[in-house]
C-alpha cells in the first residue's frame, strides 16, 4: 500500500515539476520531487527510499528525453541516503527533513554537474552555483507542507518497527 | 555479575523479539539485502547511462514513456493554466501603466517604418519576379508545427525544453525553432533546434545552452558577421562572438541570423532574417582580437509556453 502511495505523490510530483513549476522563472531552481522524494525516505528508509529514487529519475529522464539513467542514480543515492538517516539518527527529530533537504538539495545540484562533465555535455559551473542559493530557500520553503502531507500519507512506523535492528549488548 | 535487563525490556516494548543469535543475523541479513539492492540500483543506472549515451537502442523505449506521458502532461498543464493566467494577469497589472507610455512612442515610431518597409517588400518580390531571382533559402521554404512546451528546462545545467510535437508531425533533428507571433507569414525571435526527437514529442536545445551557436548578424550593418552564443553569467543574456574591432555595432541594434554565407560546401541550418536580440553592451579589451558584444535575447526564455517548429519541406 505505501508502495502505491509513494507511486501516486512522486508521479504527481513529476508532473508539477516537469510542467508547472517550472513555467515560472523564479520557481526553475526549485524541485519539489527532490523534497518529496526525501521526505518519503525519511519515514520509510533506504531500501524504500532508493527504488523510488530510481523509479522517478527514471521517470523525469523519459518525460524531458534526457539521458537514461543519469537523474535516477542521483536520486538513488539520495533515496538511500536519507533514508538510513531516517533508520538512524534523524528519527523524530524536527530539524530532519529540513537538514535533509539543505545537505541532498547542493549535493544534487554537484553530482548534476559533475556527471554532465564527465558525459562530456556542458556543465555550466556558474549557473549552478548562481542558482543554488535560489534552490535551497524554495526547496526549504517547499520541505514544510510537503513532508507534512507526507507524514499523513506515511505515519511513523511503530516501534517495533522501526528498531528490528537495534542488537543488545550484554 | 549478571546485568538487570527490565528496564531496557520496559522501554523497547514487547514488539522487540530479543532471541541473541536469530536477532544478530537478521541484523546483519538486513545490512546485506539493504547493500544488495542499492548496489544494483546504482548498477543499473550505471548500465542506463551507458547505454543511452553511448547508442540509440533504448531511444524507442524513452519515446514510447514520452509518448504515454505527454497525455498526463498535457492535463497537468490544462488544469493549471488557469492559475497561471490569473497570476500572469496580476503580474502584467504591476507593469501596465509604464508600458502602456513607452508601447505608445514605439506604435508611433512602428507605424512610420512599416509604411516605408511594405513598399521595400512589394519592390523586392517585383524585382525577384522579374529577374527569376532564385535566392538561398527563406522563412517560406518551410513548413511551421504549431506546438505547445509541455516541459521546461527542470535545472541550471539543462537548458532544453520538450515540445508537444516529434516525428509524426514531421519534425526532424535539427529543425528551427521560433517564437510564435501575431503577424501572419512573419517569424517570431530564434528560440533554439531540435536536438532530439520521439514519434509525439521532440527535445529543443535552447539559444542559451553552451553547445548551441548560430551564425549572426547586424540588421543595420550586414558586414558585421558572427556568432551568437550562450553568456557566461546570467542564462537569458548572450554574446555576439567572433566579430573582429572593425565593423561598428551600435548599441540597440537588432541581430539576426545570418543564413549561409558565400558558396562554401557547409550551409547554415538557419535561414537569413530570423530576429535574436538586441545588442546591449559593447567593448573592446586589448588581450582580445574581437569585440565584447551582449546581445539580450527577443525571447523570455523563462517564460516560453508555445513555439513554431519551422520544418523543412523540398522546394519546387
Amino acid at each position: 500500500m505505501d508502495a502505491l502511495k509513494a507511486g501516486v505523490v512522486l508521479f504527481v510530483a513529476s508532473l508539477l515539476q516537469l510542467s508547472v513549476l517550472t513555467a515560472y522563472g523564479a520557481f526553475r531552481t526549485a524541485s519539489i520531487v527532490l523534497v518529496a522524494l526525501l521526505s518519503i525516505s525519511l519515514l520509510r528508509g533506504s531500501i524504500f527510499g532508493a527504488v523510488a529514487g530510481f523509479a522517478t529519475g527514471l521517470l523525469l529522464d523519459t518525460a524531458t528525453l534526457g539521458t537514461l539513467g543519469v537523474t535516477s542514480l542521483l536520486l538513488t543515492i539520495g533515496g538511500f541516503w536519507i533514508g538510513r538517516y531516517g533508520e538512524t539518527t534523524a528519527r523524530d527529530r524536527f530539524h530532519a527533513p529540513f537538514l535533509s533537504v539543505a545537505v541532498v538539495t547542493i549535493l544534487y545540484l554537484l553530482g548534476q554537474l559533475l556527471l554532465q562533465f564527465m558525459l562530456g555535455e556542458p556543465a555550466p559551473a556558474a549557473l549552478v552555483v548562481h542558482g543554488l542559493p535560489g534552490a535551497l530557500v524554495l526547496n526549504l520553503l517547499l520541505t514544510l507542507p510537503v513532508y507534512a502531507l507526507a507524514r499523513r500519507l506515511f505515519p511513523p512506523l511503530e516501534l517495533g518497527g522501526r528498531v528490528r535492528e537495534v542488537r543488545l549488548l550484554g | 555479575m549478571p546485568r538487570n535487563r527490565t528496564v531496557r525490556l520496559a522501554v523497547l516494548g514487547s514488539s522487540v523479539q530479543r532471541a541473541a543469535p536469530s536477532g544478530y543475523s537478521s541484523s546483519r541479513s538486513s545490512a546485506v539485502k539493504r547493500r544488495v539492492v542499492v548496489g544494483l540500483l546504482v548498477l543499473a543506472s550505471f548500465v542506463l547511462i551507458t547505454v543511452s549515451f553511448r547508442s540509440s537502442a533504448l531511444d524507442g523505449l524513452q519515446s514510447t514513456g514520452a509518448s504515454i506521458l505527454r497525455p498526463f502532461e498535457v492535463a497537468a498543464d490544462r488544469v493549471t493554466r488557469p492559475f497561471r493566467d490569473t497570476v500572469g494577469w496580476f503580474r502584467g497589472l504591476v507593469d501596465a501603466k509604464n508600458e502602456n507610455k513607452k508601447l505608445r512612442v514605439q506604435v508611433a515610431e512602428l507605424r512610420r517604418q512599416v509604411i516605408v518597409e511594405q513598399s521595400a517588400v512589394q519592390q523586392n518580390a517585383e524585382l525577384q519576379k522579374a529577374l527569376d531571382y532564385k535566392g538561398p533559402a527563406s522563412i517560406a521554404d518551410y513548413r511551421r508545427v504549431n506546438t505547445a512546451v509541455l516541459a521546461n528546462p527542470q535545472s541550471p545545467v539543462s537548458q532544453s525544453v520538450v515540445v508537444d510535437a516529434g516525428s509524426a508531425d514531421g519534425i526532424v533533428k535539427g529543425s528551427i525553432v521560433v517564437e510564435p507571433t501575431g503577424r501572419t507569414g512573419g517569424t517570431g525571435a530564434l528560440v533554439g533546434v531540435v536536438d532530439k526527437v520521439a514519434r509525439h514529442v521532440a527535445r529543443v536545445m535552447l539559444l542559451t545552452d553552451e553547445q548551441s551557436a548560430v551564425t549572426a548578424t547586424d540588421l543595420a550593418n550586414p558586414s558585421v558577421v558572427g556568432a551568437i552564443r550562450s553568456g557566461s553569467g546570467s542564462g537569458d543574456v548572450l554574446i555576439l562572438d567572433r566579430v573582429p574591432k572593425q565593423p561598428y555595432v551600435g548599441i540597440g541594434d537588432t541581430i539576426i541570423t545570418a543564413g549561409t554565407l558565400g558558396q562554401g560546401p557547409l550551409r547554415s541550418m538557419f535561414p537569413r532574417g530570423i530576429p535574436i536580440g538586441t545588442v546591449v553592451s559593447r567593448s573592446n579589451s586589448d588581450a582580445s582580437l574581437f569585440q565584447n558584444i551582449q546581445v539580450r535575447s527577443l525571447v523570455d526564455f523563462s517564460s516560453v509556453r508555445s513555439v513554431i517548429v519551422l520544418v523543412p519541406q523540398p522546394r519546387p
